[in-house]
């Protein structure tokens, strides 16, 4: 049987995994499958690239198992690793003893147990804080639409540090007219603009897609996340109103934003 | 004659201090306040009882008359919903703590006053809810200050500091009436907008309180911007019970809540 081609990528937030992996998609010939492993069925990166990537093939984590045991033939396969992974732990099975494991790391960074694993190590993003020191926390918003007034404001107190010291966070949220974005922050780098994700518009109830935000950092005040989060949602009334409002507008001809 | 006008207290009472002691520095004769006394600070009692220890003309503001009436504005006056949750946590704060005499004073406080040639309101002649943003249609300004019959309008509620001259400007109109049209034109003399900004609740990126001060004599305008220690009232805020999200905001300048998308907008409950 043909080996597989598969690429581990490893590395801490906010260096550029999900980036390395979309340029090699770019540049790959053959079809290219995407997982991402230790996070569940709730993270959002495989939400992501789905929408923005249409010639790549992303596979929830658990069909990794059924994967291997019939992998499709000529394709090119990247699994990327969470950061809270424990890589001297990590038992691969068979098939993916002869992986290629690349690790994207911050310019500068020496010495870490990810040089020991890594086959190659790419030059990825700058991060900002010691990672010893990261705290993880994610929510799951799937199914809550947000006002986006409220979105901007909690992404610029949560970017600027009113809810702990945030180095890296990335949300999906539905907002009112139906349309989802990707948020996107990494310490250190420039703001970038709310990415508006290749998806049907949802406009019939609540959206059944995945969507969330995932932050890591220091000192995270979870609670007031989360509260301000909920106080950011949409009720259902008000969910129905907007959508109705957006239809209508679709049904006169009208651009809608 | 130095006139010195303040807007937009908001119960920081430590940069109501500063301010007057900066009015007192500056030498001023006449002090005016364009209300807004409360509301989200936390020393609403003790900044009324200030102004009205030193018996400052005051102007009732929108944070004021939501006192005195109770919240009857609907989600169309807040930019958001979150500011919406924020401003009604922050109202009913208020209004538990506020003491009888205060409420009181509050309730009769007039909706503008006169000097002279001067007028001072909250908001607009309009309406205290209504803003008057610097970019805001120049009609629209010429109109709310002719109504008023002054030649300077003092205005806050913006929280952003500003003066707008409108200069000699040349007004056209066209009168139909049975078929016939006339045509008027006239030009209206210098008028201005002075927004005083705000005293405890800045919007200009900085945590530092505002106000102005008008020279008669000189015809000269100043915007005064005075430092205090914002983390005094930063801590009143947390041991009060407000929000923590207010004095995370106060220390910026960021205001506690965002301005809406259409700030002309006045709800008609």
């Amino acid at each position: 049987m043909q080996p597989l081609n598969i690429t581990l990528v490893a590395g801490p937030p906010g260096a550029g995994k999900t980036t390395w992996i979309r340029q090699q998609v770019h540049t790959a010939a053959e079809p290219v499958i995407y997982l991402s492993l230790g996070a569940g069925e709730t993270t959002l990166d495989p939400t992501y690239l789905a929408a923005e990537v249409p010639e790549l093939t992303v596979l929830p984590a658990v069909q990794l198992t059924n994967f291997l045991e019939r992998p499709p033939v000529g394709c090119v396969v990247y699994l990327e690793l969470g950061f809270y992974i424990d890589l001297t732990s990590l038992v691969l099975p068979n098939q993916m003893a002869d992986c290629r494991r690349v690790a994207v790391l911050p310019p500068g960074t020496r010495h870490t147990e990810w040089h020991d694993w890594a086959d190659l190590v790419v030059t990825g993003a700058e991060t900002a804080i010691p990672l010893q020191q990261a705290h993880f926390w994610r929510s799951v918003l799937t199914g809550q639409v947000l006002d986006s007034a409220s979105l901007n404001t909690f992404w610029y107190e949560l970017t600027y540090g009113a809810y702990g010291n945030v180095q890296r966070t990335k949300g999906i949220f539905d907002i009112a007219d139906g349309r989802a974005f990707y948020f996107d922050f990494t310490k250190g780098l420039s703001r970038s603009n709310p990415v508006e994700l290749n998806l049907p518009r949802c406009l019939n109830g609540r959206p059944d897609r995945l969507s969330g935000i995932e932050i890591v950092g220091e000192a995270l005040d979870q609670e007031t996340i989360a509260q301000t989060l909920k106080d950011c949602c949409l009720e259902e009334q008000a969910i129905v109103h907007y959508q109705q409002q957006i239809k209508d507008l679709i049904e006169q001809g009208e651009e809608v934003g | 004659m130095k006139v010195a006008v303040m807007s937009c207290i908001h119960g920081n009472y430590e940069a109501l201090n500063a301010v007057l002691s900066d009015i007192d520095d500056q030498s001023a004769d006449k002090i005016y306040c364009l209300g807004d006394l409360v509301g989200y600070g936390p020393h609403p009692n003790a900044v009324v009882e200030m102004i009205r220890a030193l018996d400052i003309p005051t102007c009732q503001g929108c944070w004021d008359e939501d006192i005195v009436e109770g919240l009857n504005s609907c989600e169309c006056s807040y930019p958001s919903v979150l500011a919406e949750k924020r401003g009604k946590l922050a109202h009913e704060w208020t209004n538990q703590v506020i003491h009888p005499e205060v409420r009181e004073f509050l309730a009769q406080l007039p909706l503008s006053l006169r000097d002279d040639n001067l007028c001072f309101v909250h908001g607009s002649p309009h309406n205290q809810h209504e803003y008057l943003l610097p970019e805001v249609d120049a009609f629209v300004a010429m109109e709310r200050i002719l109504a008023t019959g002054a030649d300077i309008l003092f205005c806050g509620h913006t929280h952003v500091p500003y003066v707008r001259s409108l200069d000699a400007g040349q007004l056209q109109i066209r009168v139909q009436s049975t078929g016939k049209s006339e045509e008027m034109s006239f030009s209206a003399p210098l008028k201005r907008i002075v927004n005083a900004g705000s005293v405890g609740e800045p919007r200009h990126g900085r945590p530092n309180a505002t106000y102005v001060i008008y020279d008669t004599d000189a015809d000269q305008i100043t915007l005064r911007e005075v430092e205090y220690d914002y983390q005094k009232t930063c801590d009143a805020i947390i041991k009060n019970g407000l929000p923590p999200i207010f004095a995370w905001r106060l220390a910026r300048g960021l205001e506690f809540a965002e301005r809406a998308d259409d700030p002309t907008h006045v709800c008609e409950r």
